[in-house]
């Protein structure tokens, strides 16, 4: 087991190395081409981490955003939920975003899970985003506060019939590091849910955590970058009840096909993690061994 | 007493829309115009330049044949402006700076608007 879990981080290292090699040099080819590319909208381009950006006012957009969980202690899992994503930004400082959810879970042998292979209709949920700070030439900062609640009938761990209610609160902040080339994206969230189960039990629990990741553009439509997560896991929303963390690592990429048309990529490994009262390395109780973001966005 | 419960809503709701509607009425006052042409594929002028701190109107007339979209992410604003007619872009009142913006339908064609 150990050595499953050493290759995971191998490979997010290696991975990551390479991205950074990679990237390091397309930019540097391409340093002299960067005072002709346009602005570019900066939420999508660091994987999970979420950017400061909120669109243009009178954009409408539609996405399919999904995120893949891979791998508990024992046995085999994968699970994906989808986001069917409708947004738009009514005015210049907000954005509004809605949709339905569809969740695929495939689990074998994994303890404390029963075994499922199903597909389906899961929830939905709204999403609020505020620009709170705008940059400008002379505060390369943005920042942006968002509220997502979500009400989901399946859960997402197991893939059992359940009421789950949370309410994800973040703030997106981003830095443009090197004009319109190197930006750094940071994210501080909190998500508290309440979960009804068939049998009537009441859980309650919290995700606190936060990321930072670095995004280059090698090229007007293309970036590719690195993030890190930070991610702590609580059995009460008021963050009383710690039960384990994890850290997350992993390369984005971020490639706009056509003015209209883009694509957000991201892989995350858990190089490291605890479970609490369980002396094991890496939290698998809580956390995945790996997570994957595919989202595919059609402006209108 | 359900009467003047109701009137009493009525009146605040009205006072709220009035009070709205001057200030963007005021607001509309104050704004900066700023106008910008769209013919053969170009911005004319490439380089329009606008006070820092007040709202600002850019109306751009598109008298090519086809419709162009006016879009810059800086401005943070988009806007379809159909062949032969005009566009108007509300924009909030800027800091000093450069804004780029392009037609996203002809991404060749690009502009800027300079706040000081």
């Amino acid at each position: 087991m150990r050595v499953a879990e050493k290759s995971g981080r191998c490979h997010a290292i290696v991975l990551c190395a390479a991205a950074c090699l990679w990237f390091s040099g397309c930019g540097g080819a391409r340093a002299e081409d960067a005072s002709s590319w346009h602005d570019i909208e900066t939420k999508y381009i660091f994987g999970f981490t979420t950017g400061s950006g909120i669109g243009l006012e009178g954009e409408k957009e539609f996405t399919v955003d999904t995120i893949g969980r891979f791998g508990k202690r024992d046995g085999h899992y994968a699970a994906t939920e989808s986001k069917y994503e409708f947004e738009f930004t009514p005015t210049q400082f907000i954005q509004i975003e809605f949709g339905a959810l569809g969740s695929t879970h495939n689990i074998g042998g994994v303890t404390d899970l029963d075994d499922k292979r199903q597909v389906a209709a899961t929830g939905a949920f709204a999403e609020l985003r505020y620009l709170a700070l705008e940059r400008t030439a002379n505060n390369p900062l943005a920042v942006t506060l968002a509220v997502e609640p979500t009400v989901r009938l399946t859960d997402e761990t197991t893939g059992g019939r359940v009421r789950n209610y949370e309410f994800e609160t973040t703030v997106n902040a981003d830095i443009e590091l090197m004009k319109n080339q190197l930006f750094a994206g940071f994210n501080l969230l909190y998500e508290p849910e309440v979960t009804w189960t068939p049998m009537g039990d009441v859980q309650r629990e919290a995700k606190f955590g936060g990321s930072a990741a670095l995004s280059l553009r090698v090229a007007s439509n293309v970036t590719v970058g690195g993030e890190v997560w930070y991610l702590r896991h609580y059995d009460a929303a008021n963050l009383t009840a710690f039960t384990g963390d994890a850290v997350m690592l992993g390369p984005t990429l971020f490639i706009r096909f056509t003015p209209k048309m883009f694509m957000t990529a991201a892989w995350c490994a858990q190089v490291w993690g605890r479970e609490i009262g369980n002396p094991v390395s890496l939290n698998l109780a809580e956390f995945q061994r790996h997570r994957a973001r595919l989202k595919f966005a059609w402006e209108f | 007493m359900v009467a003047v419960t109701m009137m009493k809503r009525l009146i605040l709701a009205a006072l709220c829309a009035s009070a709205m509607l001057q200030v963007s009425a005021s607001q509309a006052q104050q704004a900066t115009e700023v106008h910008v042409t769209y013919s053969k594929g170009q911005f004319q002028p490439g380089e329009v330049s606008a006070p820092a701190d007040k709202p600002i109107t850019i109306r751009v007339k598109n008298l090519d044949a086809k419709a162009m979209e006016f879009e810059s992410k800086s401005l943070r604003v988009e806007k379809v402006v159909a062949a032969n007619s005009e566009g108007v872009i509300n924009v909030r009142a800027l800091k000093p700076g450069r804004y780029e913006f392009y037609d996203d339908f002809n991404e060749k064609a690009r502009g800027a608007l300079t706040v000081q």
